[in-house]
């Protein structure tokens, strides 16, 4: 059986070129059965679409900013991604419980993660997103990079037991990847074939499985 | 040349692909771009033991053949490509299989969607002319390029259901 892949990070019109229909149109037609729609905080509006999941990529200048844009944004969208890159934006989101995705984290000087953040990622359930856009929209130098720390980042990752989580990042359909070569790029980091497919399905469906209980609760 | 024997020839497999781009792409400028895309990601030993070889293009569907054990290399060389020529594209691959007649028969009888030019002002969700329809999916030329500049394209893409007005 296939699994139910899901791209859980794609920005949208107005931040993306294509209106949700759209992507959701041409995701499906890839073999996703939904996409989450994170546009990044400054671009954020509500919307109502029932095939998409609502989200969002909180961008931060400061902890304390982070802190309050979380506890803002945690009652109104499902999946709660931060967009990672500062050491100190990665190390907060990671300490969060509220905190679903750590997007590219890999964006700074460094790799982003060390041993004592991953720790405090997998008790609180924080997952690490990796973001593939670069892999057609950066030049050879960049690219390398970025394949360099997120590899460590992985490798770090499986080593304490955070759950890891493919994305395509796009910013129209263009940036759309089948999830069978989303799987093939992964194989170039030390992600195996099961490891992967889980990125793509289970790991990003036990997300929004988490955020609805939450919901739950609340109500 | 005596020709090699069967059990010495290498053993390839075909992946067949769609390709979604913005304005036309000629197949020599397509090939090319693989090419260049698995040395970039893979450098000139990687692509020797690839085995790569451009086999056919007809503007939206094609075939590549790769050796069998480095089929996932090439999945990943076509994902890893985003722009001909200042031209956005999308490659998508849609099967692999062992020969070329078995990949045409299973994976490329597509039915193509024909892409109409149409010219209409619209102004939701942007003011701007939509330009061209295929299928459900519509294109629009924006006026403001702050949006297509971010996302590094030419159109703004929605589907019929988001302007009803269009139809």
């Amino acid at each position: 059986m296939m699994p139910n892949y899901v791209d859980i990070s794609v920005h949208a019109f107005p931040e993306g070129a294509d209106t949700p229909k759209r992507l959701n149109l041409v995701a499906r037609s890839l073999g996703f059965t939904a996409i989450g729609l994170t546009a990044h905080s400054p671009y954020w509006s509500e919307f109502s679409d029932s095939n998409a999941i609502s989200g969002i990529e909180i961008v931060a200048h400061s902890v304390r900013d982070l802190r309050k844009k979380i506890a803002f944004f945690s009652d109104t969208v499902a999946v709660i991604s931060v967009h990672g890159g500062d050491e100190q934006i990665n190390r907060a989101a990671c300490t969060d419980d509220r905190v679903d995705l750590l997007m590219h984290p890999e964006r700074g000087k460094r790799g982003g993660l060390n041993q004592v953040t991953a720790k405090i990622a997998e008790k609180n359930g924080v997952a690490l997103g990796l973001s593939f856009g670069y892999f057609w929209k950066t030049g050879q130098v960049a690219r390398s990079r970025m394949l360099a720390f997120q590899h460590q980042n992985v490798v770090l990752c499986q080593k304490f037991g955070v759950p890891i989580v493919i994305t395509s990042d796009a910013y129209s359909h263009f940036d759309l990847r089948a999830p069978r070569q989303l799987k093939a790029l992964a194989r170039l980091l030390p992600l195996e074939d099961t490891e992967a497919t889980a990125a793509l399905s289970s790991v990003p469906r036990n997300i929004i499985k988490r955020s609805a209980q939450k919901e739950e609760e609340r109500a | 040349m005596k020709p090699l024997r069967p059990t010495l020839r290498d053993s390839f497999r075909y992946v067949a692909f769609t390709l979604n781009s913005e304005e036309p792409v000629r197949a020599r400028d397509l090939q090319a771009e693989i090419f260049d895309a698995a040395k970039s990601l893979f450098g000139d030993v990687g692509v020797s033991k690839l085995g790569i070889k451009f086999v056919m293009f007809d503007g939206t569907k094609g075939l590549v053949r790769c050796r069998y054990q480095h089929v996932s290399e090439l999945q990943a060389t076509l994902a890893s490509i985003g722009k001909i020529e200042n031209n956005r594209v999308g490659v998508t691959v849609v099967g692999t299989s062992g020969t070329i007649k078995a990949a045409i028969e299973k994976y490329l009888q597509i039915d193509e969607k024909i892409r109409r030019i149409i010219s209409s002002y619209v102004t939701v969700p942007v003011s701007g002319k939509a330009v061209r329809m295929r299928g459900k999916e519509i294109d629009i030329i924006p006026e403001d390029r702050e949006i297509v500049d971010r996302a590094d394209v030419r159109f703004i893409g929605i589907t019929i259901d988001d302007n009803e007005r269009l139809i």
